[in-house]
């Protein structure tokens, strides 16, 4: 076929797009993915018997506040490298704000508690399986959104892998929270963020190969 | 044509908003943009090049939703066109396994030279002895107009003149018969 048959062929293909087609496509990967997730962990190890009442605390929000937040920031980045021009990527820095801010309630709830339980909030009961929990339930949502990139055009398929990594580890953890009675700030600053963290490196390893397209 | 950004924009949003003759003016206009683009960075030309103008403009077609409305056309299709053109080469060179790909150039290189050679010998016959084989002397086997004065018997200005009447004979011929 010659260029000239091909333009041809492509405009009469054309269809209309949406505003923030980008936005909607990743949102619908995660959110497809997201309900995989907690499907699972709602049907292999419940959601935390106290979720109505936990939800009614601050210490819940503390940590859904620190996960919904690295969500959202993790949908901008992955918007950005979903595009063959990211363009400049210094205000994906802030993504550390959740993190500091995160830490600095976790100093102050050390300084209100003896030391001698410092080693108790830290560990809790379960650190360890939280992390490879949120990595875990990471892989349904990165599936979710391999969908979306399907359609998409990343160019530094790295950087789009570690988005699109920290983005599913981010939403995970928001699924995780369903099941985790932890509490404590320092917990969920170390534990849950490993287990991002781990998505982050999956991702970054996996999307030179997984998000190459044609 | 020179095509700006401000066109361009104005194209590719009317195409997204589904207007097929923005779209079909858009592509016109970018396929001649992406030949030059590729033509300053493929030496290997020609195939290449229009197999890969038709690669990025089927890639500007199905990502097309990635454009965003707010930021700069070209930037978003330069893009595109640079990630095509590694996709491109690395897609060929899995195809052609590196060593014989070697074996593949040195062949050809090789029959091209020999084909240059026949030509050369060819056109050299329809000069006169003495031109010819000064030429063939100073040109093709790399003797000082002395050395070549000294094999032939003859003087060093017969030398020196007999190459610059067989290189304009040949040139002449040469361009008649690319006419």
């Amino acid at each position: 076929m010659n260029t000239e048959q091909l333009i041809g062929a492509l405009s009469r293909d054309l269809k209309p797009v949406r505003r923030y087609a980008v936005g909607r496509r990743l949102a619908l990967g995660v959110v497809a993915g997201a309900l995989v997730s907690a499907a699972l962990i709602l049907l292999t190890l419940g959601s935390r018997p106290d979720l109505w009442l936990a939800m009614q605390g601050s210490t819940f929000w503390v940590k859904w506040g620190y996960t919904l937040s690295l969500t959202v920031a993790a949908i901008f980045a992955t918007a950005r490298l979903a595009r063959p021009d990211p363009g400049n990527l210094r205000p994906l820095w802030w993504a550390v704000v959740p993190v500091l801010l995160l830490a600095t309630i976790g100093v102050v709830e050390l300084m209100r508690t003896p030391s001698t339980n410092w080693l108790g909030m830290w560990l809790g009961h379960s650190w360890h399986v939280c992390p490879w929990l949120v990595l875990l339930l990471a892989v349904p949502i990165f599936i979710g959104l391999l969908w979306s990139f399907r359609r998409l055009a990343p160019t530094r398929l790295r950087a789009a892998g570690a988005a699109a990594g920290l983005l599913a580890g981010a939403s995970a953890a928001t699924v995780y929270c369903l099941h985790c009675p932890e509490v404590s700030a320092i917990f969920v600053l170390t534990w849950y963020s490993l287990g991002i963290l781990l998505a982050v490196l999956g991702g970054a390893l996996l999307g030179p190969r997984l998000m190459r397209w044609r | 044509m020179p095509a700006d950004e401000q066109q361009l924009r104005a194209w590719m949003i009317g195409a997204l908003d589904g207007d097929a003759a923005d779209y079909a003016s858009l592509l016109r206009t970018l396929a001649p943009l992406l030949r030059a683009f590729y033509g300053r960075r493929v030496v290997s030309g020609g195939d290449d090049i229009e197999d890969m103008v038709q690669e990025t403009l089927i890639a500007v077609h199905t990502r097309r939703a990635t454009y965003d409305r707010n930021r700069a056309f070209t930037a978003w299709l330069f893009a595109i066109a640079r990630y095509k053109m590694i996709d491109h080469f690395r897609r060929s060179r899995r195809e052609v396994p590196l060593d014989e790909l070697e074996g593949t150039l040195i062949a050809e290189d090789s029959t091209t030279d020999s084909q240059a050679q026949r030509d050369v010998d060819e056109l050299l016959k329809t000069l006169p002895p003495k031109q010819a084989g000064a030429i063939r002397a100073t040109r093709l086997e790399g003797m000082s107009v002395a050395e070549a004065a000294a094999a032939g018997g003859i003087g060093e200005s017969d030398v020196k003149v007999s190459v610059h009447r067989g290189l304009k004979a040949l040139a002449a011929r040469i361009r008649g018969t690319a006419r």
